[in-house]
């Protein structure tokens, strides 16, 4: 029997027309400059939140979000189920390899200054994206319930009370209560499978829609000279390009996931007190470290605080910088370059300094 | 260009269904306890035997809270040989994609510098072959 698969394909178009999809595929054209490699950065996130969709959906089958099943669930992941270590193995290394090309992909934006008018929404729907990204690893850390993710979930969890008037609300939303307890874990998880999720799709999908909307960026230089930067087909050239980047990075998360796979601490005891280096995830050793070099008090009000304040006045910073930064071929737009610089070089002595 | 398309796509359903087959055969779980103190990930702590006095009712034992860390480990040799198979199968299949993609790469790269899909400019314009293809 011949089975003719135009008809089959005609079928389907018919029903989804997908005919002006494919040729805004094989229509669309990527810019070729020194910069290029940046724009792969992009879809190797999106890479790794498949993955990491594919294997949270893998644990999650087994996982119990309970005060008594939270740690004993995960011992057994690791410890019965057909090579279920190093389904958490991957699922943990691609939350890290996630957050360091997001982080990547953020900094050659704000180098090449790519969020000029007309790309500001989509930097900033991209800055709420690392936002969601970075409370996914946050309430992921507090999973599999051990006495460091305890402790480290119990100081995150107490920044916000050093805000006055809705610090105390925002603590006790996020726990469940006034401590970290059994209600703080079922929360996190519901953040972590529920609702983020959501959030990060809906975000993503307004992010993707503006990237096709306005394209990729052209360099400054090029614009400023109205210089005609050569083009690459999206279909087959820049795909092809993309798989195979897609297939190294798959090969390397999955030896490092293998070589380096995360064990597990006996389950939390919430009576006992503190173990010595609590530390959170490496992408909040910069933070964690700001907050302590504030003494206890700076005038009339907590050295938390001013730190807290000065943390998010950054993070606003960084949101509206297509707005601050309006002239980026002037010397203002040199200054924010060289923030740029120093925001990176803050960010590696600090995540260092608090690991010695 | 269709011949590369072809093995790309071997490559492809090799580079799944391989380690799958491989790992069929590695979920069999251990059966001996783990060496060392600490709970080794992928072994299966033996079930410790109970004495059990009789007629009389075995009475209600409360959970041993786990005070040592799980170690992420092989279960078994039959395990760790598959996963090691599945890594290299993994990198050899890489490899022989990554190749064939870099083919097809270069492939579709001269065919957009010829301007092979420009009607305008495209060299099939009187290529006499044009009506075999169907053009």
């Amino acid at each position: 029997m011949k089975i003719d698969l135009k008809k089959f394909a005609a079928w389907f178009d018919d029903r989804l027309a997908l005919t002006p999809i494919f040729k805004y595929m094989t229509k669309k054209e990527i810019p070729q400059h020194e910069h290029s490699l940046w724009y792969y950065t992009g879809s190797s996130i999106l890479l790794f939140l498949v993955i990491q969709i594919v294997t949270g959906i893998m644990l999650a089958f087994y996982y119990k979000p309970t005060l008594e099943g939270a740690n004993d669930s995960i011992a057994r992941i690791m410890t019965e189920m057909p090579l279920g270590w190093l389904v958490r193995s991957i699922h943990s290394w691609s939350a890290t390899f996630m957050i360091a090309f997001v982080m990547i992909h953020m900094i050659a934006i704000m180098l090449t200054k790519s969020y000029r008018k007309p790309r500001e929404a989509t930097w900033m729907t991209g800055m709420m994206l690392i936002v969601v990204s970075m409370i996914f690893g946050f309430t992921g850390y507090l999973l599999p319930w051990d006495d460091l993710s305890l402790s480290a979930t119990k100081v995150g969890t107490n920044i916000p009370a050093a805000i006055p008037v809705v610090g105390k609300w925002v603590t006790q939303f996020l726990r469940g209560g006034d401590d970290v307890t059994g209600d703080t874990l079922t929360r996190f998880f519901i953040f972590h499978v529920c609702i983020l999720p959501l959030v990060i799709f809906a975000i993503l999908i307004v992010h993707i829609l503006l990237v096709q909307k306005e394209g990729m960026s052209v360099p400054l230089k090029d614009e400023i000279a109205k210089k005609t930067v050569p083009a690459l087909p999206f279909w087959p050239n820049f795909v092809l390009r993309e798989v195979i980047i897609w297939l190294l990075l798959l090969g390397t998360l999955l030896t490092v996931s293998l070589l380096l796979a995360p064990s597990l601490g006996p389950s939390a005891d919430l009576l006992a007190p503190a173990p010595k280096g609590v530390k959170p995830e490496w992408y909040f050793l910069f933070l964690f470290q700001t907050l302590k070099i504030f003494p206890g008090n700076i005038g009339p009000v907590t050295g938390e605080f001013v730190a807290v304040v000065i943390i998010l006045v950054g993070i606003l910073g960084i949101f509206f910088v297509p707005f601050l930064d309006n002239k980026p071929e002037t010397i203002k737009g040199r200054l924010f370059t060289y923030l740029t610089y120093f925001g990176v070089i803050y960010a590696i002595v600090f995540s260092i300094w608090s690991l010695l | 260009m269709r011949g590369i398309r072809i093995l790309c796509l071997l490559a492809m359903v090799s580079l799944v269904l391989t380690p799958l087959a491989a790992l069929q055969t590695s979920t069999t779980p251990a059966s001996g306890p783990p060496a060392k103190a600490e709970v080794k990930a992928g072994a299966k702590p033996a079930a410790a035997p109970e004495a059990k006095p009789a007629g009389k009712p075995a009475a209600t034992k409360a959970p041993v809270k786990r005070t040592e860390p799980v170690v992420p480990a092989y279960s078994d040799i039959k395990q760790r040989s598959a996963v090691i198979v599945f890594y290299v199968w993994l990198w050899f299949s890489i490899a022989v994609l990554v190749y064939f993609l870099l083919q097809w790469v270069k492939e579709a790269d001269r065919v957009y510098k010829a301007k092979y899909y420009e009607p305008e400019e495209s060299p099939r314009k009187g290529n006499p072959m044009a009506p075999a293809l169907g053009e």
